[in-house]
Parts: structure tokens; sequence; C-alpha cells
């Protein structure tokens, strides 16, 4: 797959799962991006370890350094998958895979290097040593135990941002 | 649960069942909504017999090798950090979680959804030991609010309409009435919210157990059985022996069939995979992970002729398709599973004395083997434990006299219309004696019969 095939099949398949998706280039457009979408959730809780949430970071002068207590939650995910518009998390170098499940919006930011075509190339690349917490997202959380209704935010966040780099 | 109990009383419950409209109308619904999304959700997959085909031949090739697999999932796991458990039965099940929680002085307790935890009967044990349990999964939540068991292995609380949801929560939790879906579930939350912070210990079921790492697979969409994982210090995880899968490498073709299968969703909002507990460095992950492999009758399963049926994923695809349990719903078989898969594996947890009315629940029209994503070919078991029922001679005597009857009458003419006769001029008799449980449900003879009624 052409690596913008890849990514439109990502962003498409995300939408379609109930996430919100935004493509941009360059730190500016992921800071303008970020300040539309995180505009009034506050505290924030953004790890500022990789050099893209540094730069996040900066935007936010409510942070938590416990993301059970943000309303928010951005940071840079370990990569995608494009077959079915998911986000993986990854608990590799210290990174806390609950800040994505605690907050009730998670906003993540993907680079686009890091989109695997399908679910095999994905397992194919961490199976011999997976980290103790992989889990992959596609939209926010979700249930239909009463009366098969949709309902959204359950345990999880109802809302879920991704911005691709 | 052993043989010589009592049996299941699948036939009074499916005469109760028919008779209670409101439930009769949510099992429609949900069977029909669930029907139609699977396949919606499987028509763009090219290949899909392929894939079938495939992830049937994983889970037979698991089977003939099951002993190895776990072996090396126990020394995997172990080698991640987890603590391995094996339980011979549900008492011992029960009793390893229960002492591995008191050990470290665990009182407040969150569960993911479990089926494994259902057919050990957990809950109970651990509360008369004084720990609190809460069920976080929304349905599962539901019904211990109620103190009901699930009627459906994917949507535990099927049979409950929204009308009864928000009578239940405005009771339970002194909220205002709602019967709004989205309002009920944001109460959930903030119920629940404050168990995951505060618990002490979390309990979950696995979907798949991975041999080559050691990992645990949980497919979910709620969120629950994420926090039940990492939240708490610690995890315990249940879950049945024929739950592996060789390696990650094998887990996508499961990814794909099992959440179509299940809910018509291309995959659900989460699969986590998880190896061993918190390592050094690590901010994600319980401090501590026992993992209990359950028996429960696996091994004498696998070494005998129905042994297909531990190839299933618990999809519940084949209880949405089957006309029996779509009309009578899940609680009628008694049990933990319902449905097809439900009855066969429940006919061989539970034994033949007190299983065999379940061995009726089925018309063996065949839609269950249609639709199973891993082609456990459910007819046949079917068919097998009716053979073995008879052979056990479980068979209502009175039932194989009249069908030995029939059988003779129906390959003599004379004979056959000698017994149409018969059964004209007695009708008004057996309508009598019967009365409305008999004659009710049965038409009367027919005056002529409908071959001579042909041109």
């Amino acid at each position: 797959m052409s690596g913008a095939g890849r990514e439109r099949l990502f962003l498409e398949n995300a939408a379609i799962a109930a996430a919100g998706v935004r493509s941009v280039s360059g730190t500016g457009d992921l800071l303008a991006a970020l300040g539309q979408i995180v505009a009034i959730d506050s505290p924030v809780y953004c790890p500022g370890v990789t050099p893209i949430e540094r730069a996040a970071a900066a935007l936010f002068p409510v942070r938590v350094d416990d993301c059970a207590e943000a309303a928010v939650t951005v940071e840079e995910v370990f990569g995608a998958i494009a077959e079915t518009g998911t986000l993986v998390c990854s608990s590799e170098g210290g990174r806390a895979v609950q800040a994505g499940l605690l907050p009730a919006h998670h906003v993540a930011i993907v680079r686009r290097d890091r989109i695997f075509d399908t679910l095999d190339d994905f397992f194919t690349a961490v199976a011999g040593a997976p980290p103790t917490n992989l889990t992959l997202v596609t939209g926010p959380s979700r249930t239909a135990d009463i009366e098969l209704t949709l309902a959204i935010g359950v345990h999880g966040p109802g809302r879920l941002d991704i911005i691709l780099v | 649960m052993s043989p010589g109990q009592t049996s299941l009383a699948f036939r009074g419950n499916s005469v109760r069942a028919l008779e209670d409209s409101a439930l009769r109308a949510a099992m429609k619904q949900a069977t029909d909504t669930f029907g139609t999304k699977r396949s919606e959700a499987f028509a763009p997959v090219a290949d899909l017999e392929a894939l079938r085909d495939r992830a049937s031949a994983i889970r037979e090739d698991v089977l003939a090798n099951l002993p190895m697999y776990v072996d090396r999932f126990v020394a995997s796991a172990t080698r991640a950090g987890a603590v391995v458990h094996r339980a011979n039965d549900a008492a011992a099940a029960r009793e390893i979680i229960r002492r591995i929680l008191a050990d470290r002085g665990a009182r407040r307790i969150v569960k993911g959804k479990s089926m494994v935890s259902e057919e050990v009967e957990l809950n109970s044990h651990l509360e008369a030991a004084g720990m609190e349990v809460v069920e976080t999964d929304l349905g599962e939540y539901i019904l211990q609010m109620e103190g009901e068991t699930p009627s459906h292995i994917i949507v535990p609380a099927i049979h409950k309409n929204r009308r009864q949801v928000g009578r239940l929560f405005a009771d339970r939790l002194g909220v205002p009435y709602t019967e709004d879906p989205q309002e009920l579930t944001q109460i959930a939350r903030k119920a629940l919210r404050e168990k995951f912070l505060s618990a002490d210990a979390g309990i979950s079921g696995a979907n798949f157990a991975v041999a080559d790492t050691g990992s645990l697979v949980l497919v979910t969409n709620e969120g629950n059985g994420r926090m039940a994982t990492t939240v708490p210090p610690l995890h315990v995880a249940i879950l049945s022996l024929e739950k592996m899968l060789p390696s990650l490498n094998d887990l996508p073709a499961f990814l794909r069939l099992l959440p179509r299968s299940a809910t018509g969703q291309t995959i659900t909002s989460y699969v986590s995979v998880i190896t061993g507990p918190r390592k050094a460095g690590d901010a994600t992950g319980a401090k501590e992970l026992h993992v209990v492999l359950l028996d429960n009758g696996r091994t004498e399963i696998l070494a005998g002729e129905s042994r297909d049926i531990l190839k299933c994923i618990r999809c519940g695809a084949c209880m949405n398709v089957c006309p029996v349990y779509r009309t009578v719903g899940g609680h009628a078989y008694g049990w933990t599973y319902p449905g097809p898969m439900g009855m066969v594996l429940t006919t061989l947890l539970t034994g033949m004395g007190k299983a065999h009315p379940l061995v009726d629940a089925s018309t063996l029209c065949g839609a269950c083997v249609e639709v199973c994503p891993v082609r456990v070919p459910l007819a046949d078991l079917i068919l097998g434990l009716r053979r073995r029922k008879v052979r056990d001679r479980f068979a209502d005597p009175w039932e194989r006299r009249g069908m030995e009857a029939f059988g003779k009458a129906a390959a003599s003419p004379a004979l056959f219309a000698l017994g149409q006769r018969l059964a004209r001029l007695f009708w008004p008799m057996v309508r009598a004696l019967g009365g409305k449980d008999v004659a009710g449900r049965m038409p009367p003879p027919a005056k002529t019969p409908f071959h001579r009624r042909l041109p």
C-alpha cells in the first residue's frame, strides 16, 4: 500500500469508528489543531516525553501529573493500524496506557510513519517480545447493553480525537 | 455440578418464557438486530470462507496439542512475571482466587465480564468470605443489582428493556428515573468509577491466551476490562484451558471474526494484550498478576467424541440465529451457557443426568453451523448427544415406544390408516383427559387425511 493510500484508509476507518480525525503537517498546524480540539477541557494530562508531546504541553497551562484527575489526555501513541482505523497504545518506554482510558476525552497524536497496513503487519512486528500492555483502541468507549442501543463513554473516553502528523 | 442431580427444567422454563411477552419482544428485537449487523459486517470481507478455514484450523491444532500449548503458556507467562495456577474444578478455582485475595487483604474487588467466573460461581464464594465484588460490565452490573444471571454470553442483560433498567437504577442508586440508555450509561460510569479507583484487586476473564508469549487477550468495548486489569494493584485472570492460541500472529484471524460474529463490529473499541505484571520502568499494569487456568471437565471433553465444542470462541452468533434461543431466551437453559454452543457445553460439563432435557432444545435446522466463525459442527454435536441420551437411557420411555410404534405404522399403509381412524375416534377423550396442556397445543386430527384431499 502507498503511504497516501495507507493514510487515507486509516483516517476513513477511524472516522467510521466515530473518532474525530485530522491530518496536519508540521508543528505549527499540530498546535493549532490541538488548540481547537482541547479548547474547553481542563486540566490536561500530557506526559511531555516525546518531542511532539513537549511541544504540545507548552500549550496547556493547567496540567496534572495524575491522568485519573485529568479531563483530557493529549499524548503521542505508539502507532496505528489502517485496516481497522485503530490506534495502538503501548506500555513500552514507561508509557501509562491507562492515560488514554481514564479521562473523558483522549487526544492521540500519531506519526504518519507509524501506521501499519494490517493487523497482521502489526502483530508480526510485536509478536516476538510484546511489552506489558498493548491496547488497540478503535473509536470511543461504547456499549449496547441496554436494548442494543449504542451509548458512548461507558468507562473509557466518550470522545476520541486523532491527529496524524 | 455433578451428574445425578435434579435435571434442568428446560421444558417448564420454556413454557414460562413463552408466556412472558416483554421477554419475547426483547429477544426478538435483539436477535434480529444482531443478525442484521452480523451480515452487514461480513459483507465487505473478501475470502470469508478462507478466513473461517484458517481460524478453524488454528483451533483444531490447539485442541490436538492442547497439553503442549498449555505448558508453553504456563512457561511463557511465568517468565513474563505472572503466577499461573491450575484448577481442576470449579471449587478449586474459587478457593485459589479467594486465597490469593485474602492473603493480600483485598476486600474491594472490581470484575470485568467473565463467563468462566459465572461457570464456577465465583462471586457468591468471595462474597461469603466478606469481600465486595462489583461487576463492572454495564450488563453484568444491571444483573448483579437485580440478582439475576446472564441470559446471553455477549449481552448479558439482553432480556431486560430500558424501562426495567431505569426503574432499577432509580430504586437502587437513588437517581431520578430515566430510560435513556445514554443517561443510564453515564449514571453507571459515575458509580463504577469510584469503585475502580478504590479497588484492591481486579478480576477478569480472557478471550485468548497466547502460548508463545504468555499473553492474555481481552476483547472489549466499554473499557471496564482495561480498568480492572490496569488500575488496581492486583489482577487475577480466570480462563478455561482451551482458550489457547499458539502465537500473536494467530490473533488477527480471530480479531476479524470474533467482533463481527458477536456484535457486528469490524473490531471492538478495545483489544488488550497483557503480558505479565508491571515491570521495572513500566507505568502500566497491575503490580501482581495471577492467572487461574480452569479445567473443570475440559480434559475429559477433549478425549471424547464431542471435543469440537472446545473450538468455540464464545461469539454468541449461534444463539442469535437459533430459533429455540430466540424464542425462549437464555434463562430457560438453566445454566451458564445458553443457545446451541451452550446446550452442548452444559451437557458435557454438568453431565447427561442433569442436562438431558437440554438436548431437545434444537430443531437441528443448522443455522448455528452456518454462522459459526470457527466451524464448530454444532448440529452433529447435538445429534451425537441425542444418541447418547437414548443410549444412557435418559430418553422418555413413552416417547421411545411412541416413536417405535409410529415407525412401524408409517411403514405400513393399512396400519397407518387404522391409526388415523383411532386418532379421530379417541380425540374427544384425549382432549378431555389431557386438558389444555396436551390437546391445547396439538391440532385435532383432520377429518380427511391430506393425501386423500389431493386430486
